[in-house]
């Protein structure tokens, strides 16, 4: 793991709760599918193991609800889905991840304007 | 350790992160781990490739699980050095490859159980329903009652594996009453096996007539008959004979193609300890006595007293 990587992890950790609810937020899921489309959208660096603890963390919470799907090729697969708890913590949290979000592209605008030229 | 068999693969992987996280409180530890082995399962059957290379070591994964999930760490909690000591050496025996490997394998041990467990019940019925009965490892086939527990035994088995089978599909509560059950079989079964181990004196013992405790072995061989003879070379009859703790002195009957007819007591108990025995061959001859050579008296008077006579006399 070299330094890039750990920097994208450790920036990771403070939105990935938002990224998890946003995910299921489009449909409901399984872990490893939350996985996959957290990387299809870009996060890369998404380890699997912090999106299964994510999962069971905000479930254990009571930010979703969880039901079993029987499938025919594998293992049976534990969906997960936000409930109203889970829409209300990621209303809450894209507010704040969109003006925190601001408040950085404003900072790094300037650094980039200032010393850009 | 690089395994083919994905199902391999998932249950060494998972039982290496589970013991990773051994020191978070059983609570926590189940709620978060609950779905792992599934979930583990799903990342084995999208893409080759053994699970440690695409997750990284399961040490890692775990305290990447342990971040994620906000879980408490063992270091910040205050603990018995020697409570320590005892959980990391636990730690190190389930983190280990062989470890896993016997969990991954014990499961499929579970038919062999399923049959035993039928065996010792019918065992358990055995000894609860004839005491007395001489227990065996295997009973035999040619009385009614080793028939009748051989019987049992298969039917028991059938049934046994049915229960197993079925056993998957039972509720959280149906399998706790499930495993004790099996653990009482497992701990009943402990004395009685125990006592099976003594057996063969049992079988022994069983193989005399009722009420009888010796049985008269010489150096020279089994003694099947004893035949007294006075001092003056007459041959004695119904000679009662008594061993050193007063026990009635007998000998082995089942020898050859010889049946011993003892004679009937007042109380109607057979006298077993008469001799000589009346014995006859199996044609209905009667045994004859054997030829015996008496020994040379001195010449003394037989009917006087000798003074030096080391023969006890029954008043003093």
């Amino acid at each position: 793991m070299n330094q890039a990587e750990v920097d994208t992890t450790q920036l990771l950790k403070g939105v990935l709760d938002l990224a998890v609810l946003a995910v299921l937020a489009e449909a409901d899921s399984y872990g490893y599918d939350v996985v996959r489309r957290l990387r299809e959208n870009g996060l890369d660096h998404v380890g699997d193991a912090s999106v299964y603890g994510t999962l069971r963390r905000l479930y254990q919470a009571g930010a979703l609800n969880s039901y079993v799907v029987p499938s025919d090729e594998g293992p049976h697969r534990k969906y997960y889905g936000l409930n109203n708890r889970g829409r209300k913590a990621l209303d809450q949290s894209a507010q704040t991840w969109v003006s925190l979000s601001k408040a950085l592209n404003h900072l790094l605008n300037g650094r980039s304007n200032g010393h850009g030229k | 350790m690089a395994s083919n068999d994905p199902a391999d693969d998932v249950a060494t992987y998972a039982s290496s992160v589970r013991a990773a996280l051994s020191d978070l409180p059983p609570a926590q530890a189940e709620v978060l781990l609950e779905d792992l082995e599934d979930h583990l399962r799903e990342v084995a059957s999208e893409a080759g490739g053994p699970l440690a290379e695409r997750l990284g070591p399961p040490e890692q994964y775990a305290q990447e699980l342990r971040a994620a999930y906000g879980a408490t760490h063992a270091g910040g909690s205050r603990q018995d050095p020697a409570l320590r000591d005892l959980r990391l050496a636990v730690r190190a025996v389930t983190a280990s490859a062989w470890f896993a490997q016997v969990r991954a394998f014990l499961p499929e041990l579970r038919p062999g159980w399923w049959v035993l467990r039928a065996y010792i019940v019918v065992l358990l019925l055995t000894e609860a329903f004839s005491r007395n009965y001489n227990l065996r490892p295997i009973p035999n086939p040619f009385s009614s009652r080793g028939l009748i527990e051989i019987i049992a035994a298969a039917i028991a088995i059938v049934v046994s594996i049915r229960l197993g089978r079925r056993n998957r599909a039972l509720s959280n509560r149906g399998r706790l009453l499930a495993i004790g059950a099996n653990v009482m079989i497992a701990l009943i079964a402990i004395p009685v096996l125990a006592r099976m181990s003594t057996f063969p004196s049992m079988a022994m013992m069983e193989s005399g007539a009722a009420g009888q405790s010796q049985q008269l072995i010489l150096p020279s061989g089994v003694v099947t008959n004893i035949y007294p003879y006075s001092r003056d070379g007459k041959p004695l009859t119904d000679v009662l004979l008594y061993d050193q703790d007063g026990r009635p002195l007998t000998t082995s009957q089942n020898v050859g193609d010889v049946t011993t007819e003892y004679p009937g007591g007042a109380d109607g108990q057979p006298i077993t300890n008469a001799y000589p025995l009346r014995q006859q061959h199996l044609n209905g001859d009667a045994v004859s006595a054997p030829r015996v050579a008496l020994p040379p008296w001195p010449t003394a008077s037989p009917t006087g007293t000798p003074p030096m006579s080391p023969s006890p006399s029954p008043t003093h």
